[in-house]
């Protein structure tokens, strides 16, 4: 005879460890995290090696006057901007220039004109080399009119120097904190679709095979809820704080790294409000895993959560203003838009907590609705069942 | 012993299950039986607690039965499977789990009985790489760890090949042996026959006759046979019989008033030999159909 312990760990523990290690052990889930991994490390290695790479520019020149120009403005170049560097090349005339710049073997061609001077590239020209020409040259022709005048360019200019204040903070981090918003929008979308397509799946499978009745006949249906969403949570977590951890560390290499200081508490809440979102919207693909009743079902049944998931995603792209705040509130897009705002900086430190609290008190309520649904919905193997029906259906 | 009383279900306006009372008594087998649509899914599916009872209890050694009683009860639901994927030792210790055991008892156990069903080389394999009836023995072994305390088992039989009938039949009276009560249903009347010591009739929803075999034979009409050396046809015109069947010299009567075989038995010496009198031991498999007409 075997010996039952009378205190046994909680059931739903003993189901979420069968779903973080069959998870963790499925090679979809496996080659699908090294696959996102290469990606962001790709990605930011890119950026990080393109920003830093040495860019060389072919300067074409026709003129003894242009020459002097071209060949002051590659030696000024790498004072300007470090990773430049600018080689003069000789031309006969502007259509041999022309020519230079059709067949590659010049990136610009410097003339003069009765204005000034003129930078020709077949299409725009890089920011960098626009840069360099432009300061070089007003640098060069300063220093020459200014001796003309019998005075130095630095008596010119003196009292002319402008320090810079930024009240609203810089554009640069603007624009990261922008982007860095929309990239944890996306991030959230995805993980709860694939997350909760995972779910549903085990889910189903486990109504399809039919082991669920032995299961049920054993244990509360809500633990096996419970357990099947906390172990799928763990997976999707790590699996996020991974790819987080990954991320921040490549972007500290980047010249974005600057903005990491800003935005860190910012992701900190995003883990945050993702975790909760993420559980309460795995309740509801629990359902649609519950009211199929075959793997061919879960698509229709699953319609509405992915509905949701769109107007949740298309929510945080588009709303702004009121709109953007009055839905930074509302659960579940709370879970999206709140974690924007804070990133953008545009939260007071008290709205994410109201959040929460809303975003808490939204999932109890929507964990009791699903799990009389999923327990009902459970046993019943004929056909795929609609909401309304499963509502209806007695234990 | 587990005892069922009143049990009732309905779904929508059809009542599956229509009070039904019996008692699986310990260290016995007990058989259920009745056709398709019979109710007996049902009734077994309220006694583990997968589906609620709109009327009834069922008790567990005269006392309501809990969630913790249940969790020790072998099943095998009629719908039944496993994770298909999974390997097969592993998700048997995760189903034991589930009950209540610790991951080291649940696979000691677990891996002797696969060792004794001959499926000790294949602790690795996921479940979908065996054959059905390997499937099926894998079924079996989730209903018996950890080692019930009672066995509730829907069409145990059905797929099985005739060796694992066999063993599934020596598995079932051990337990019974052991003292554990087992009620099983089956289509398999002879079956059925053969392995229990009770047997449960249910039809359209309601136990329509149930008791040890002895006592449903004596509460069957006394039958008896007869062959003569002429023709039978007279045995007609007879009072307090009933016939069930003349052929030539041959008849087969049911008593219908104590003592008209005796006048039968009687008027055929007088009309001459009589090659052959003896009674009728109704099979299980006539008792039910007569029951369940």
């Amino acid at each position: 005879m075997s010996v039952v312990k009378t205190k046994s760990q909680p059931v739903w523990q003993i189901v979420a460890r069968r779903e973080i290690a069959v998870r963790a052990t499925d090679k979809s889930t496996l080659i699908g995290t090294a696959v996102m991994l290469a990606v962001i490390v790709g990605v930011l290695g890119f950026t990080a090696w393109s920003e830093s790479r040495e860019k060389s520019y072919e300067l074409a020149y026709s003129s003894a006057a242009s020459q002097a120009m071209v060949e002051g403005i590659a030696e000024r170049a790498s004072g300007i901007d470090e990773k430049v560097h600018i080689d003069p090349v000789a031309v006969d005339d502007a259509d041999a220039a022309r020519h230079a710049l059709e067949e590659e073997q010049a990136d610009a061609y410097l003339r003069p004109t009765a204005e000034g001077w003129t930078l020709v590239t077949l299409e725009d020209p890089d920011s960098e080399l626009r840069d360099v020409v432009r300061q070089a040259v007003e640098a060069i022709v300063l220093a020459g009119n200014a001796d003309a005048a019998g005075t130095t360019a630095a008596e010119l200019t003196r009292g002319s120097a402008v320090a810079l204040d930024q009240l609203e903070g810089d554009s640069e981090l603007n624009a990261i904190r922008y982007v860095v918003g929309y990239a944890l929008a996306i991030v959230f979308y995805f993980a709860s679709i694939m997350f909760g397509m995972t779910l549903a799946n085990s889910v189903v499978e486990e109504k399809q095979s039919r082991i669920v009745e032995m299961i049920a006949a054993a244990v509360p249906l809500r633990q096996l809820l419970a357990g099947k969403i906390i172990g799928n949570a763990v997976i999707a977590v790590a699996q996020m704080l991974v790819y987080v951890a990954v991320g921040l560390v490549g972007l500290s290499l980047t010249d974005f790294g600057f903005a990491l200081p800003a935005l860190s508490g910012a992701i900190g809440w995003f883990v945050v409000f993702f975790l909760i979102g993420f559980v309460v919207l795995s309740t509801l693909w629990a359902v649609a895993g519950a009211l199929a009743s075959r793997t061919e079902d879960l698509q229709s049944s699953s319609t509405p959560i992915t509905m949701l998931l769109m107007v949740m995603f298309f929510g945080a792209l588009y709303l702004d203003g009121v709109g953007e705040i009055v839905g930074s509130y509302i659960p579940p897009l709370s879970a999206v838009l709140m974690p924007m705002r804070l990133v953008d900086g545009s939260a007071a430190w008290w709205e994410p907590v109201i959040a929460v609290a809303l975003l808490l008190a939204f999932g109890v309520a929507l964990v009791r609705f699903a799990e009389r649904l999923y327990s009902r919905a459970l046993l019943q193997t004929g056909g795929q069942l609609s909401l309304k029906a499963a509502w209806r259906l007695e234990e | 012993m587990l005892e069922v009383s009143g049990l009732t279900r309905r779904f929508g306006d059809m009542v599956a299950v229509d009070d039904v009372s019996f008692p699986v008594p310990s260290g016995g087998l007990t058989g259920f039986v009745g056709g398709n649509g019979a109710g007996k899914t049902t009734t077994m599916r309220m006694v583990m607690g997968v589906l609620a009872a709109h009327a009834g209890t069922v008790s567990w050694q005269g006392h309501e039965v809990t969630r913790e009683d249940r969790r020790r009860f072998g099943y095998m639901p009629e719908e039944r499977g496993l994770y298909p994927k999974q390997p097969i030792l592993d998700q048997l210790v995760y189903l034991a789990r589930l009950r209540g055991m610790t991951t080291a008892d649940a696979r000691r156990e677990i891996t002797a009985l696969l060792e004794r069903f001959g499926l000790g080389a294949r602790t690795k394999d996921p479940l979908e790489k065996l054959s059905l009836g390997n499937q099926q023995r894998v079924q079996i072994i989730a209903a018996l760890v950890p080692a019930p305390i009672a066995l509730v088992l829907d069409e145990p039989f059905s797929g099985l090949d005739p060796e694992a009938i066999d063993a599934m039949a020596d598995l079932l009276r051990e337990h019974a042996r052991d003292g554990v009560p087992v009620v099983f249903s089956s289509h398999q009347l002879d079956l059925v026959d053969r392995l229990c010591d009770r047997l449960v009739v249910m039809a359209r929803g309601r136990v329509v006759t149930q008791g040890t075999g002895e006592e449903l034979r004596a509460e069957a009409a006394l039958r008896y046979r007869v062959v003569l050396d002429g023709d039978a046809g007279w045995v007609r015109d007879l009072p307090g019989l009933h016939v069930r069947d003349v052929a030539g010299p041959e008849a087969e009567i049911e008593v219908v008033s104590a003592g008209a075989e005796q006048k039968l038995l009687t008027e055929a010496t007088a009309r001459g030999n009589v090659l052959d009198f003896h009674r009728v031991v109704p099979r299980l498999s006539e008792i039910y159909r007569e029951v369940t007409a």
